[in-house]
């Protein structure tokens, strides 16, 4: 017999799924902008807006079962899970905004993202490290959020190889300044993977590791 | 476990032809509450009531194994039943207070063990009336009959009277599950400060309130122990897959 506990955890889980896909499309769309020297902003701030209501409604249905039915065990590992990983998904969508704002204000828009080296290799791999948090949350893959673990420090590396370059570089301060943000916002987002991996790993196994 | 207060070793109980408790091995600690919890006919009564041989009154009964409290045999030729009852105090399900005074209700145990005559009586009276929390209820009508008090009132006075003959383990077979919210509410309030002073046993089937007044949790299936350990841990991340079924409600 399927317990009414299910019934919501069920809601639950798809708001939460619906949040990371709003939450990697938006992350996506900033930095397609700032590669292709687009101003993305409002269409990123209505997705990111989008989110934090989402993160609203999902804190409210927790509570909700949370009073309902007391649940325990794996019920309340998801649970608070899903409360940690919402606020992950919020992260990361006003990070995308964070982005697409910066560049605007700062950086001529087809410009600046080709003259930093190494931003297209830290694009490539904090987007990947997006997908797979949200592949991981899907399939409650704790082997697969694991993995993020090795992402991040190369993902640390490149940041501060960023900072290297950007502390040396001359003139067009304002490029300077939009690429040190931006790879800053990039390693951010690249950290709230790993709390969102901490958090499938927790879930699928009941184990409290850091992935950091 | 170090520090162990009761030590169950290899127990075992039949009635007639039925295999009740089956090898059940556990160490409980001193000045703690466990919950021992499971699917009704799981053994869960049984088991506790193998600790102050309650069972041996089941005409059909048999038990192997060993309990010891304070490494003293409870299944010994030589153990003293009455002492080992007045050691180990019980409250059961529904309160079952005798058709006496408040006060007589209290005294009874200490007068039975010849504990207490006159003042010192009454010291007893108030201090147990005190640790069941139901003094400031009852101190001005102490020779009412007891069957006057509310249900929660009469199962803390079944737990006074527990105290009275000073106990130093206390048995609980689902001392709420005949009261209120309100009631429920100040015996779990209760139990936890027992446990300052007293080795609690709770049998019980609500598992919020092992998850509350708890500090260890035993699950028992089919007269098995299936999983033992403390309670956090044991709601939060189960070893067993039978205990995290149970605890989630996916069956029992």
């Amino acid at each position: 017999m399927t317990r009414l506990l299910d019934v919501g955890l069920e809601q639950l889980t798809m708001m939460v799924y619906k949040s990371g896909e709003v939450a990697e499309s938006a992350i996506n769309m900033s930095i397609r902008g700032f590669m292709n020297g687009k101003d993305v902003t409002e269409a990123v701030r209505e997705l990111s807006d989008i989110i934090g209501a989402m993160t609203v409604e999902i804190e409210n249905k927790a509570f909700e079962l949370i009073v309902k039915y007391q649940p325990v065990a794996s019920d309340l590992r998801i649970i608070n899970s899903y409360m940690k990983i919402a606020y992950d998904f919020e992260r990361y969508g006003r990070y995308a905004w964070d982005i697409s704002f910066t560049h605007k204000k700062l950086a001529d828009l087809d410009e600046c993202a080709v003259s930093l080296d190494l931003m297209p290799k830290l694009i490539e791999k904090v987007s990947e490290m997006v997908s797979k948090s949200v592949e991981a949350l899907r399939e409650h893959d704790a082997e697969l959020a694991k993995t993020l673990a090795d992402t991040e420090i190369e993902v640390d590396e490149l940041y501060f190889a960023c900072l290297d370059q950007l502390s040396k570089a001359r003139g067009r301060s304002k490029c300077v300044t939009c690429n040190l943000l931006v790879s800053r916002y990039l390693e951010r987002i690249a950290d709230h993977t790993t709390y969102v991996g901490e958090a499938i790993v927790y879930i699928a196994t009941g184990e409290k590791i850091s992935l950091r | 476990m170090n520090n162990v207060k009761i030590d169950i070793q290899g127990l075992n109980v039949w009635f007639g032809s039925k295999h009740v408790i089956k090898d059940v091995n556990m160490k409980i600690k001193p000045n703690a509450v466990t919950a021992v919890m499971g699917p009704s006919g799981c053994g869960k009564t049984t088991l506790i009531r193998a600790i102050d041989r309650l069972n041996e009154l089941i005409r059909g009964s048999k038990t192997t194994g060993e309990i010891y409290i304070d490494k003293e045999s409870v299944y010994s030729k030589d153990t003293d039943i009455f002492e080992l009852r007045r050691l180990v105090g019980m409250v059961f399900q529904k309160p079952n207070p005798f058709p006496k005074s408040i006060y007589e209700n209290i005294a009874f145990g200490p007068k039975l063990h010849k504990m207490a005559s006159g003042e010192e009586l009454d010291a007893i009276v108030e201090k147990s009336l005190k640790g069941g929390a139901l003094w400031d209820e009852v101190k001005d009508r102490l020779t009412d009959n007891a069957f006057n008090l509310s249900g929660g009132q009469q199962q803390r006075l079944c737990i006074a009277r527990a105290l009275a003959v000073e106990p130093d383990i206390i048995l609980m077979d689902e001392p709420c599950s005949a009261l209120d919210p309100a009631a429920t509410a100040k015996v779990e309030s209760l139990i936890r400060e027992l446990a300052k002073n007293y080795t609690v046993i709770i049998v019980t089937h609500n598992l919020q309130q092992a998850a509350r007044v708890s500090d260890f949790t035993a699950f028992m299936y089919v007269g098995q122990l299936v999983e033992y350990g403390s309670t956090n841990r044991v709601f939060e991340k189960p070893e067993s897959e039978l205990a995290e079924q149970y605890i989630t409600g996916k069956f029992g």
